[in-house]
């Protein structure tokens, strides 16, 4: 029998009390993607850093998607500490995103460390995180790589990306693609990441109301090789941060984005369409100026993103008890 | 508590420190006098000052005290649904715990859902705000919320009201609203009164409200006009005005044959144009209809969901 129990005030739930005790206190996860590097020094370099810190922890490794070469490593590793590697093979590749949850899903203590399986900071630096974790009773630490060792090119594609965030969502993290991160079991299990989304993981979590944090730790010197994606990588990150805008802000309230927009537009063609009748009543043909198919082009629009917002309200309305809003920190009751 | 709860106060707070206190102790003298099981439920919608200390303080002296503490401010609406969702009461009960309303309404509120109502509201008759920028925003609102939904209340935004547990709980309550209560109540079929009761001017801190969110409330009350009208038919609800779009399309297209056959050049090409977006638009209308009937039909709304509890007289 499975149930939800409390373990230090957090909820735990699919594990049998007796697994959580037993379990380790502290499960890192590494989700292995497109880019990583030698993994047998990954962990080996990572196991020492947490070794010093005394709490029990397991290595939950997801391949996403699979990787004969990459296993044949994780199998030697778990041969060589049996009690500590986990293994999780993907069917097929799902993104990073999705490996973090599958990863989430099987990690068994109390605080969550993700890494990436790629020398991105120097693993000294996740000390460092677990402290600021506990003594400041955040619910989420993230790395910033700072100051950073990269190419210009490297770190102008970075503050791109992170202007475009603030701008739009208003939050003001420096390095959000930062695969090193800690977080309480909490976070992990009430965020749902898909897609790219673990890049916004702290957003995500902000909006929840989590206690988030940064952290700026040193840079690993192999992560400094210049970056240079193909157009289609831009192009989703720049629908990415278009996505989560909305995510953000009008969830709850589609009407709210779709009707202020429609009604500019409709405003601007009605006007336009309405300048156009009275020329034409005083005696200008619109022959010579197809200018009032824009204005009702304009209005059409208009109308079109207006009930857009209202099926939106509909497709909220019809779902609001799966939706839920509010995220209760505590709850005292007798 | 060997009696199962009659009565369930929801209170939610806000960086209330000075008022949290006074109001737990006039709540508890009202409801000593009900003379039934109650529970007091404080939401506390992620305060930033002592106010969750306090609620602690009274949570451990009283055991008909619960606390649902926000993370951070989700605003009132999503204070309200925690609320209700963790009420285990038959009635429930909602006011402002700034010490504007008066507990000792709550009797009076609790002898109309006795007589049969599933939703009482209590209307601020002598409101106790700022002239221009509260009260007047609120009389003209709340007509325009009267005339669109068909619920004529005389003061939606009073937080002080009382509900049937039944009814409530199967009222979607999700984005801002709560100041729809009783228009989306009537979605569960709740039958609606209201009551005159006491407001108190502010004794601590400022109001939480502003006035630049009319054009939101508008929207609000768009949406709300459109899922009342439409709950078991939003076809039909978008499907209405494509009509007025079609027929504009079919004047278009008549000044456009007419023109043809005059010896302006292009301008019958123009009108043309212009009638075919208006069908365009027709066709938007009518398939967002289907899909917002899709939508319903899949979705967890059943309309016919409300089981009217037969009537207990206390």
């Amino acid at each position: 029998m499975q149930a939800a129990i409390l373990v230090n005030d957090q909820v735990v739930s699919g594990w049998t009390k007796a697994q959580v005790e037993q379990g380790p206190r502290l499960s890192v996860v590494i989700p292995i993607s497109e880019r990583y590097d030698d993994l047998r020094e990954i962990y080996l370099q990572h196991a020492r850093e947490i070794s010093l810190t005394g709490v029990s922890h397991e290595f939950v490794f997801v391949l996403d998607g699979p990787d004969p070469s990459a296993l044949k490593t994780l199998r030697a590793l778990k041969e060589q500490y049996p009690t500590i590697v986990v293994i999780i093979t993907l069917g097929r590749r799902f993104g990073e995103a999705t490996a973090l949850s599958a990863g989430f899903e099987v990690a068994k203590g109390a605080t969550i460390v993700t890494a990436p399986a790629y020398f991105q900071v120097e693993p000294s630096q996740v000390q460092q995180m677990l402290k600021e974790f506990e003594d400041r009773g955040q619910d989420l630490v993230i790395a910033w790589r700072y100051p950073r060792i990269d190419s210009v090119f490297n770190r102008f594609q970075s503050r791109v990306f992170h202007l475009l965030i603030r701008l739009l969502i208003g939050t003001n993290y420096h390095d959000v693609s930062c695969g090193l991160r800690v977080m309480t079991r909490q976070v992990a299990q009430e965020i749902r990441l898909y897609g790219d989304l673990h890049r916004f993981l702290p957003l995500l979590a902000h909006q929840r109301g989590f206690k988030v944090a940064e952290v700026a730790v040193r840079q690993s010197k192999s992560d400094a090789r210049q970056r240079l994606f193909g157009p289609g990588v831009y192009l989703r990150r720049l629908l990415d941060i278009l996505t989560l805008f909305f995510l953000y802000k009008f969830t709850r309230k589609p009407l709210r984005f779709f009707g202020l927009v429609g009604s500019v537009v409709f405003l601007a063609g009605a006007i336009l369409t309405a300048y156009l009748g009275i020329d034409r009543i005083l005696g200008v043909p619109l022959a010579s100026r197809p200018l009032l198919i824009l204005g009702v082009l304009w209005m059409v629009f208009g109308v079109q993103l207006f009930s857009i917002g209202l099926l939106g309200e509909v497709i909220i309305f019809t779902h609001a008890r799966d939706l839920k809003e509010y995220h209760a920190a505590k709850i005292e009751d007798a | 508590m060997t009696d199962k709860t009659a009565v369930s106060i929801i209170i939610p707070v806000y960086n209330e420190e000075e008022s949290i206190l006074l109001v737990w102790q006039s709540v508890r003298r009202a409801c000593e006098s009900l003379g039934k099981p109650y529970e007091v439920i404080f939401v506390d919608d992620g305060s930033r000052d002592k106010t969750f200390d306090i609620l602690k303080r009274i949570y451990q002296e009283d055991a008909r005290v619960k606390i649902i503490r926000f993370r951070k401010n989700f605003g009132q609406t999503a204070a309200m649904a925690a609320g209700f969702e963790r009420a285990s009461g038959d009635v429930i009960v909602s006011m402002d715990g700034d010490l504007q309303n008066d507990p000792d309404d709550i009797p009076v509120l609790l002898a109309k859902i006795g007589e049969g109502f599933d939703v009482v509201c209590g209307w601020r008759k002598n409101r106790r705000d700022k002239f221009w920028t509260r009260r007047v925003p609120s009389v003209a609102a709340n007509w325009i919320i009267g005339q669109v939904t068909g619920v004529k209340i005389h003061d939606n935004g009073c937080s002080l009201k009382a509900y049937r547990a039944s009814v409530i709980k199967s009222v979607a309550l999700y984005g801002e609203m709560h100041r729809f209560i009783p228009a989306m109540s009537t979605l569960a079929g709740a039958k609606i009164t209201e009551i005159i009761v006491n407001h108190h001017p502010r004794r601590f801190g400022k109001s939480k409200y502003g006035i630049g969110r009319v054009w939101r409330v508008a929207l609000d009350i768009i949406t709300v006009k459109l899922i009342i009208g439409s709950a078991s038919r939003p076809a039909l609800w978008f499907g209405l005005p494509s009509f007025p779009v079609f027929v504009m399309g079919f004047l278009a297209l008549i000044v456009a044959a007419v023109m043809y056959s005059e010896p302006q050049p292009s301008e019958w090409l123009v009108m043309s144009t212009v009638a075919l977006l208006f069908f365009l638009l027709g066709v938007h209308l009518l398939s967002m209809g289907i899909i917002g009937e899709l939508s319903m039909k899949t979705g967890d709304y059943l309309p016919n969901e409300v089981v009217r509890p037969t009537m207990t007289t206390h």
